[in-house]
């Protein structure tokens, strides 16, 4: 693996600086009468990241996430707010903070698929100013460690999902970059593969990489991150370590409910009984699942089988929080 | 090689390995010169004078020059299809030069455009092509097409402002072809036309193209009188000026609307 360039020593001591940053996109609609208005993509988000840290953003669609990373990688100069990263300001000192970031974008595109991964890889070392002396070799042991070097000449459109994720992790270290965004990484991938980005992730921080994780899994932000932003509507609502967020929920208790023929309906109303805070509900064909977070714990039982009278109880279990459940509340409330 | 041209190269690499990856790229070099070639070749059949020569260059400049402005100006788009724009701009690097190397590119492919108009002409039609001076005539088609190229630019930078860019770019085709005099000599324009027509660099390579294939041209050239080789090297040198006006104008212009851009977020999904 390539070896990691001396850390930049930053005027805040800090790798990322965010400080009340806020965009607001104006969208104009009509060609004759032109309708303008204004979108809040982010209100008020301040935080910042320690060099070494795994910092994980976590939120619903559409809360701000990718737009806060869009500002922080200056891809987007924002409304008002200021940011630092690495220790430069992301509207002046684009291209110093561009030359030592990678970016992750998750998903199968960002990649030229009528090429092969060499080929990719080559042109970003080529854009990331990656000298030639250095650029094949990083090439090779880049796609070695991601366990593509035996496919590395082949055309990305003949990849699995999970190789071009691999291949996406690969470029974005193409310049051996001292602080990374991942953006919802392991989105659609199988559990395996998942599991092995997971891995890969945890071996880069081990490496002494900085990096800002975004994703919808809780327990991959449990399991990965030293501290978790949760952010609403534009704005940061909790952050702290995953056991300092979990106890949000501490007083309180989930109670897993598995059936069948359980209706929208029904989730509604356990919705509005009384000392419920929250429920999820994941209502597929064969096995529905319903999490009630609730302080009364195993009192509310007696209520869960009154309102699922007509469906099929497989079985009710009382959980203790996890960080799942820390985030519903914070999303929630 | 110094950084920014390796951009460049890479690039124009990455350019040419679509280009060879997907075989639509015989329509429009290919078969679309052929008809060109062929209606022009028809429309003219019985007209004396250096004819077949408008016809055949006149075509292989049409061909090349939609090709290439096209594909220039579209370039950001065809980022935004691979989904490759964000890690492009992303990149420490001008998104100017990239976009350059994919011009160059899409210029030189160009080039297979006129080849085949000249090969379609030559050995379909019986045209009698001997270029006089085939270097000059290398020389003068290359620099054309980098000019053409350097026009490029400068509408790529309005695509990066505005997906409707495209519209820019469809309805002024047509127009340049006629004001460059690709099909027709300039002359025969009305003269409220002449001055748009000396602010394009390919108007004075397309004189130069013809100056280098036929000396019955030289009568009908801006430098009427004067040795070809000469008139070839002024149509040249006010071509290469104009074409360094387009790529300053083109660097400003990549400036200001790519900090635009991300004031407004027109290049990102956020």
């Amino acid at each position: 693996m390539v070896e990691l360039p001396p850390q930049k020593a930053s005027v805040s001591g800090k790798a990322i600086v965010a400080e009340h940053l806020c965009k607001i996109f104006n969208v104009t609609k009509g060609m004759l009468r032109r309708n303008k208005t204004e979108i809040v993509a982010v209100k008020d988000v301040s935080f910042d990241v320690d060099y070494g840290e795994l910092f994980g953003l976590v939120g619903p669609n559409g809360a701000g996430k990718t737009t806060t990373i869009k500002m922080l990688t200056t891809m987007l100069i924002p409304t008002s707010g200021k940011a630092t990263v690495l220790g430069f300001d992301n509207e002046k000192d684009v291209t110093r903070i561009r030359e030592r970031i990678g970016i992750v974008l998750g998903g199968e595109r960002g990649l030229y698929t009528r090429v092969s991964a060499i080929d990719n890889l080559r042109y970003f070392a080529d854009l990331y100013g990656v000298p030639p002396s250095v650029r094949d070799k990083r090439v090779k042991e880049l796609l070695e460690f991601m366990g593509l070097w035996d496919r590395a000449r082949d055309r990305v459109e003949t990849y699995s999902k999970g190789m071009k994720q691999r291949l996406h992790l690969a470029r974005g270290l193409i310049n051996d970059p001292e602080l990374i965004f991942l953006d919802e990484p392991t989105i659609g991938l199988d559990p395996e593969i998942a599991i092995e980005t997971r891995k890969m992730i945890k071996e880069l921080v081990e490496k002494g990489k900085t990096i800002l994780l975004t994703t919808h899994y809780m327990f991959e932000a449990d399991e990965l991150c030293n501290r978790v932003a949760v952010i609403r509507n534009g704005e940061i609502v909790a952050l702290d370590t995953p056991s300092g967020l979990k106890k949000y929920v501490m007083e309180t208790s989930v109670v897993e409910v598995e059936g069948f023929g359980i209706t929208e309906k029904e989730v509604a109303r356990f919705r509005e009984l009384a000392g419920v805070l929250s429920v999820s509900a994941d209502l597929g064909e064969n096995k529905q699942v319903l999490k009630i977070q609730t302080p009364k714990g195993s009192e509310i039982i007696s209520e869960v089988q009154e309102i699922l009278r007509n469906s099929r109880i497989y079985d009710i279990k009382i959980k203790e929080p996890t960080l799942e459940d820390a985030y519903l509340k914070l999303v929630t409330d | 090689m110094p950084k920014t041209l390796r951009v460049i190269f890479s690039a124009f690499r990455m350019a040419m390995l679509h280009w060879m990856a997907d075989p639509q790229w015989i329509i429009p070099n290919i078969i679309a010169p052929f008809v060109f070639t062929t209606v022009a070749l028809t429309l003219f059949k019985d007209s004396t004078g250096p004819f077949g020569l408008y016809a055949v260059l006149g075509g292989g400049m049409m061909g090349m020059w939609g090709n290439t402005l096209y594909s220039s100006g579209y370039a950001i788009e065809f980022e935004k299809w691979q989904g490759t724009l964000e890690e492009v701009l992303v990149a420490p690097s001008k998104l100017l030069h990239v976009i350059t190397g994919r011009a160059v590119s899409n210029a030189l492919f160009g080039l297979t455009n006129m080849v085949a108009i000249l090969l379609i002409a030559a050995f379909g039609f019986r045209v009698p092509l001997g270029i006089a001076d085939p270097f000059l005539f290398a020389v003068s088609l290359i620099l054309t097409l980098l000019s053409v190229s350097a026009l490029g630019l400068i509408f790529a930078s309005a695509f990066v402002l505005s997906r409707s860019a495209q519209a820019l770019t469809n309805g002024l085709e047509t127009p340049l072809y006629i004001v460059s005099g690709s099909m027709f000599p300039i002359a025969l324009l009305p003269f409220w036309v002449h001055p748009a027509a000396y602010v394009l660099g390919p108007t004075w390579g397309v004189d130069a193209i013809r100056l280098a294939t036929s000396s019955e041209y030289a009568s009908q050239s801006f430098w009427t009188g004067m040795n070809v080789n000469v008139a070839i090297f002024l149509d040249l040198t006010v071509m290469l000026l104009i074409t360094l006006a387009y790529a300053a104008m083109a660097a400003v212009l990549f400036k200001v609307v790519e900090k635009r851009a991300r004031i407004k977020g027109t290049l990102v999904e956020a």
